[in-house]
């Protein structure tokens, strides 16, 4: 059960180390920060300013819980009251949780999978500088004197225009930013996930961990993706006048809920998942055994991440939808009761007569248990449609929820901290500490939110300041008072030692746990070059498997032993497939800089310029923005020339393609990601689109004529054709025609061009403005968001152009697959288009 | 030390003194379920007066001994499964790994889970809305008060619902502005109330009594001091409490100069008067004011004092409602005072 995959001797077949080394260090100095794109640095800011935000959280729930300690207090003003429990809820929900698990399988995830950093680095520090500025902007409402008073989930007509101000205009932003943030790791963890893992790692060799991270991947881009778009309409309400959410204008509150929860139930899970895959990951280890009933576990986590889906009107049972509908909805959350009772079962049958060692990891385990069971029948009985009715935004409620993502999700956070700690810094969190601190926090955790239950069956309500002394409640409220002040200590224990151990822990050796996953079988902490060589895998416990005698396959083996120490003057990692895993292409990764970082700067610089009425600010930085976002994206051609020139010996030694297309290249993934998203954005405006139509009484809303058919007919008539001469481009592309890719690409640029202007003609001669109604909202904003994906397009057919004519000497090797993501980028505008017309055009006359 | 505990944590204490060994554990639950007396349970969903919150209780009670076995049996399994030796014969579960996790993990909640779902449904279809109601009741949410129509009654009151004991009242709920929650535990569950959108719920009380209600939808600044009354009358004393709000009388000669303090000091610009020029929609009818419990939804007693400082200054009282400070003269606020809180 001892590591075996040692890094590898420097044997015949290797690289020059120094060089390698070289390729993947990090840059020097300061600015280092902004210019990295390792996963490592990256993975360790989410969580660093994830914490801090997780402290002032925290300090927050401090404040109300004195404030509530007893009736009719007078501690904080009310309003001092709604912006902290607003600022706490969400910077809990959308700035630490999600962004600190982010860090960590950023962290972990590519030593787990046995590769050397995510799928796009450059995209993981575009996250993590937008979500840091998100998390800037929704705390400068305290700069502004006007924070929040909305609560996280932000209900309109109560967070619209008529009743809140530039506060709440900034912290819709920065939800905005978090979101992308999100919504970007998990395109990056799904594709990581599915493709760039250790030659030999099928998907049922894949460790537990990586599936629940890959289930949250997919449902991190749904749910994100369905949030944005919501916040998106809600921000648009605020500064240009849009109506969707204003009831008085034909908007619908309701509407924002459905999309509020479409994402706010799934965020759960999302949180939970991976929690999971923590607890999964770590009992094995300490019974020594591989989980009981793998498979079963799997099928659990797939179905959670499916059915939460399908749950989020149960936070909708008292807005009176039909009962009949509620019905199904309580069926599926009891579904979802099973998916969880699966794993806690298979977690103790793993457990079972191993007596596993008491040490901090496995304390916050049974911590967990403990929490979480009772979490999760609390939250059965709140699904049970009429019992909801009564404590449905009460304390009840509050002491739920708090059961699940405190002991369901920040526990398991807190056991894979000591557990992984070894990893991030090569030292063991002290033992002694982390049991002062897991008591301290257990007994806390309960004393403070247990008695919350009796306040909400006894009639508390949730978000009040204060309560009358007649309800009877002072005593839980005082109980859960001092429970809360010796939970903030026990966290504080967790964070202090971090800090104390971080110089004096003790050194931990590679495999301190006797772990099962590839992260064991290096060194701690991680180093620079997460694999000299990239294991061949045979096993789904690859550092437990002792049998040599599987080391069979030659393919898995020839592709591991042609990355030894090469690249050397590329990143480059292996692709596998997704079923099997065999190995099936080398595909560089971009070297890093500043664009990224520079990019999320200026578009929160140019964002806040728009909010403060600076629009030269804005306009400037969105464009300097812009810039920086094609340097991003633009083939680096120095380092692309280095990739050419050692690419046929790689190729002759792995026999496996550098410069490749489809499924087996990395850029191919990336916008398969991106129509994904934009489909999905598109799915929920058609939806708010037939919402809104469901529950007004006319469509088009206020005597509003329906749509005009011919003129919009040829604006996407133009765009559908515009797919043609793309077509045309591909095709001659690949015969080397050098005359027929201009023409076709020029021709569809002048096709694009012809549509926006033929799109803004026409709606240049219409009555009706955004203004109007949330019809008028819906009709341009879908128009808009059409417009801008074509200009998105066309800047990507000019940059493909550009290159082909400047530098021919790609043609045979990265441009194919620029040339191919960028036509399957234009076919799915093509597609969008019609939807569109056939949604907004013809749908009102149907 | 225990004379500065708060009444219920002290019986708490008390009762888990009292308890002994194994016995702990559910009187410490029970310490919790129990903890305070009648009298402290005004909004309290687990002394229901009426059969929807009986029904809904007795579902909460099921659940509660149900999870409370589960909960056990999973801690016990899984003490059990840490810390017992392992016996001779291997070190799996009992019936071996994958039946385990089956039995425990599936087949045991489906079991329990499919009970649970027909008590639901059941209790979802006895609690829709009962085919006879013999009245009609519109509440509208403002922030932060609400405002009670009787349609067919043509009245209309603020913050206090009068309604028939022994039948169903059929609520139409409406909001002025922002989302609110129309929720009266003792009586039933809760149901929002949103702008643009109308909601039909209803309430019913067996016995005469005042039952606390309170905004249970998050609705701004005060949304913490939004609460009503629903007084139940029987049915005599109901029809009677109609016939006299349907009956206006000018107010006596007495009140004259009240009145105009009332028309001249702005009053009438928000209140509505029934009888009198102020026909004001933005704060609460005020016309039955004197009979009502409470003053500023809930948050003060009725007494002409409670009343004087609230003209002068409900600013200090409820921050941020839409009533400014007055400054009337001592002998104005006076007449003010005895003109509202008088029977009209």
């Amino acid at each position: 059960m001892s590591s075996t995959a040692a890094p590898p001797e420097p044997a015949d077949y290797a690289g020059d180390l120094e060089e390698f080394n070289k390729t993947w260090a990090g840059p020097k100095g300061f600015f280092k920060w902004f210019a990295t794109i390792d996963n490592g640095p990256i993975g360790f800011g989410f969580m660093f300013f994830s914490v801090v935000f997780f402290l002032l959280a925290g300090l927050m729930a401090l404040l109300m819980r004195v404030q509530l300690a007893v009736s009719e207090n007078t501690f904080l003003s009310p309003e001092v009251y709604n912006q902290l429990f607003t600022m706490h809820g969400s910077t809990m929900m959308y700035l630490f949780i999600v962004p600190f698990l982010e860090g960590l399988i950023m962290i972990l995830l590519p030593p787990m999978l046995g590769t050397r950093d995510m799928a796009f680095p450059n995209t993981s520090s575009f996250g993590m500088w937008t979500f840091l500025s998100g998390g800037l902007m929704f705390y400068m409402s305290f700069a502004l004197g006007d924070v929040p008073t909305i609560g996280w989930f932000a209900y309109p007509p109560l967070s619209g225009p008529e009743y809140t101000g530039l506060g709440t205009s900034f912290w819709l932003l920065g939800l905005g930013m978090a979101e992308i943030a999100g919504i970007l790791s998990g395109l990056e963890i799904v594709v990581s996930c599915l493709k760039i893992r250790a030659p030999g790692m099928s998907l049922a060799r894949m460790p537990l961990f990586a599936w629940t991270i890959l289930v949250t991947g997919v449902m991190i881009v749904a749910a994100f993706t369905t949030l944005l778009t919501a916040t998106m309409m809600l921000e648009l309400d605020h500064e240009i006048g849009t109506q969707f959410f204003d009831p008085n204008h034909g908007g619908k509150p309701l509407l924002w809920q459905h999309l509020f929860w479409f994402f706010g139930h799934p965020e759960v899970y999302i949180m939970f998942i991976p929690a999971t895959g923590f607890i999964s990951s770590i009992v094995p280890v300490f019974a020594k055994r591989p989980l009981v009933a793998h498979t079963y576990v799997i099928i659990a986590i797939v179905l959670m991440g499916f059915l939460s889906f399908g749950l989020w009107v149960h936070h909708m049972f008292a807005t009176g939808i039909p009962w009949l509908s509620m019905s199904f909805f309580t069926a599926a959350s009891l579904m979802i009761a099973i998916a969880s009772g699966i794993q806690v079962f298979a977690w103790i049958a793993t457990l079972w007569g191993t007596r596993p060692a008491m040490k901090t990891p496995m304390l916050w385990v049974m911590g967990f248990l403990f929490i979480f069971v009772l979490g999760g029948l609390t939250g059965v009985m709140v699904a049970i449609v009429p019992f909801d009715w009564q404590v449905h935004d009460t304390f009840f409620l509050v002491a739920h929820f708090h059961y699940v993502l405190i002991g369901g999700v920040l526990f398991p956070c807190l056991a894979a901290l000591y557990y992984w700690m070894p990893k991030l810094n090569g030292r063991m969190l002290s033992e002694r500490m982390g049991k002062w601190s897991f008591w301290t926090t257990f007994i806390g955790f309960n004393v403070a939110f247990f008695p919350m239950h009796m306040m909400g069956l006894l009639g508390m309500p949730r978000r009040v300041y204060t309560y009358p002394s007649s309800l009877g409640l002072d005593g839980y409220n005082m109980v859960a008072t001092v429970g809360a002040f010796l939970l903030a200590l026990g966290f504080l224990l967790t964070v202090a030692n971090v800090i104390v151990s971080a110089r004096k822990g003790e050194r931990a050796g590679a495999d301190p746990w006797g772990g099962d996953t590839l992260e064991w079988a290096i060194s701690s902490p991680l180093p620079g070059p997460m694999f000299y060589q990239i294991p061949p895998v045979y096993s789904r416990h690859p550092s437990w498997e002792t049998d040599e005698s599987k080391r069979q396959d030659e393919r898995i083996e020839r592709a591991s032993r042609a990355t030894a120490n090469k690249p050397e003057t590329w990143r480059g990692i292996l692709m596998v497939d997704v079923l099997n895993g065999l190995p099936q292409s080398i595909q560089p990764l971009s070297k890093g800089g500043y664009a990224p970082s520079f990019a999320a700067l200026m578009i929160t610089v140019a964002s806040m310029g728009a909010l403060l009425k600076l629009y030269l600010v804005g306009a400037i930085c969105i464009l300097l923005a812009l810039v920086s976002i094609i340097v991003w994206l633009w083939p680096h051609e120095a380092y692309l020339k280095k990739i050419r020139e050692s690419a046929p010996a790689l190729e002759e030694e792995s026999g496996l393609p550098v410069f490749t297309t489809g499924e087996k290249s990395i850029p191919w993934w990336g916008i398969v990601g991106q129509i994904s998203t934009v489909s999905l954005m598109f799915s929920v405006l058609f939806y708010s689109y037939f919402y809104l139509r469901l529950y007004s009484p006319t469509w088009p809303q206020g005597g509003i004529p329906r749509p005009d058919l011919l003129m919009p007919g040829v604006a996407y008539g133009l765009l559908a054709a515009s797919a043609l001469p793309q077509l045309w481009a591909r095709r001659a592309f690949k015969r080397g025609e050098e005359w027929q890719v201009s023409g076709g690409l020029i021709g569809t640029l002048l096709l694009g061009a012809a549509f926006i202007w033929a799109l803004y003609a026409y709606l240049g001669g219409l009555e009706f403005t955004h203004r109007t109604n949330a019809y008028g909202s819906m009709f341009y904003l879908i128009q808009w968001l059409m417009s801008g994906l074509v200009g998105v397009g066309m800047l990507l057919n000019l940059g493909l152009h550009y290159r082909y004519r400047r530098v021919p000497e790609d043609r045979e090797h990265f441009m194919p697959v620029q040339m191919q993501v960028t036509a399957m980028f234009w076919y799915f505008l093509a597609v969008l288009g019609i939807a569109v017309y056939g949604v907004v055009f013809l749908s009102p006359y149907v | 030390m225990t004379e500065t505990m708060p009444p219920s944590l002290k019986r708490g204490v008390g009762r888990i003194l009292r308890a002994r060994g194994v016995w702990a554990v559910p009187a410490l639950g029970a310490a919790f379920l129990l903890g305070g007396c009648e009298g402290d349970r005004i909004q309290s969903t687990l002394h229901p007066a009426s059969e929807a919150a009986a029904k809904i209780a007795w579902l909460w009670w099921v659940m509660c001994g149900a999870f409370t076995a589960v909960f056990l049996l999973v801690m016990v399994l899984l003490l059990l499964g840490v810390y017992r030796r392992p016996s001779g014969e291997g070190t799996g579960p009992p019936l071996g790994g994958t039946r385990f996790v089956i039995l425990g993990g599936i087949a045991m909640p489906t079991v329990i889970l499919l009970g649970l779902l027909i008590a639901s449904l059941e209790t979802t279809v006895a609690l829709r809305l009962p085919e006879k109601q013999t009245l009609t009741v519109e509440v509208i949410g403002h922030r932060w008060w609400w405002e009670v129509r009787y349609p067919d009654q043509n009245i209309v009151t603020a913050n206090e619902i009068q309604i028939p004991t022994g039948v169903p009242v059929r609520l139409v709920l409406k909001s002025a502005d922002v989302i609110h929650s129309f929720w009266v535990p003792r009586l039933n569950g809760k149901m929002d109330m949103i702008p643009g959108h109308t909601n039909t719920f209803w309430i019913a009380a067996e016995k005469p009594g005042e039952y606390r209600g309170q905004c249970a939808e998050y609705c701004g600044l005060q949304h913490a001091k939004m609460a009503f009354y629903v007084v139940a009358l029987p049915p005599e004393a109901f029809r009677a409490w109609v016939a006299e709000r349907q009956t206006p009388r000018p107010a006596p000669e007495a009140f004259l100069p009240g009145q105009e303090v009332f028309m001249q000091a702005g009053c009438k610009n928000c209140h509505t008067v029934r009888g009198t020029a102020a026909v004001g929609r933005v704060g609460p009818d005020l016309t039955h004011l004197g009979s009502r419990i409470s003053l500023g939804a809930g948050e003060i007693p009725n007494t002409p004092g409670h009343l004087g400082g609230w003209i002068g200054n409900s600013q200090r009282i409820k921050p941020g409602n839409l009533m400014p400070r007055s400054f009337l003269a001592p002998e104005e606020l006076h007449a003010l005072v005895r003109y509202l809180e008088a029977p009209k």
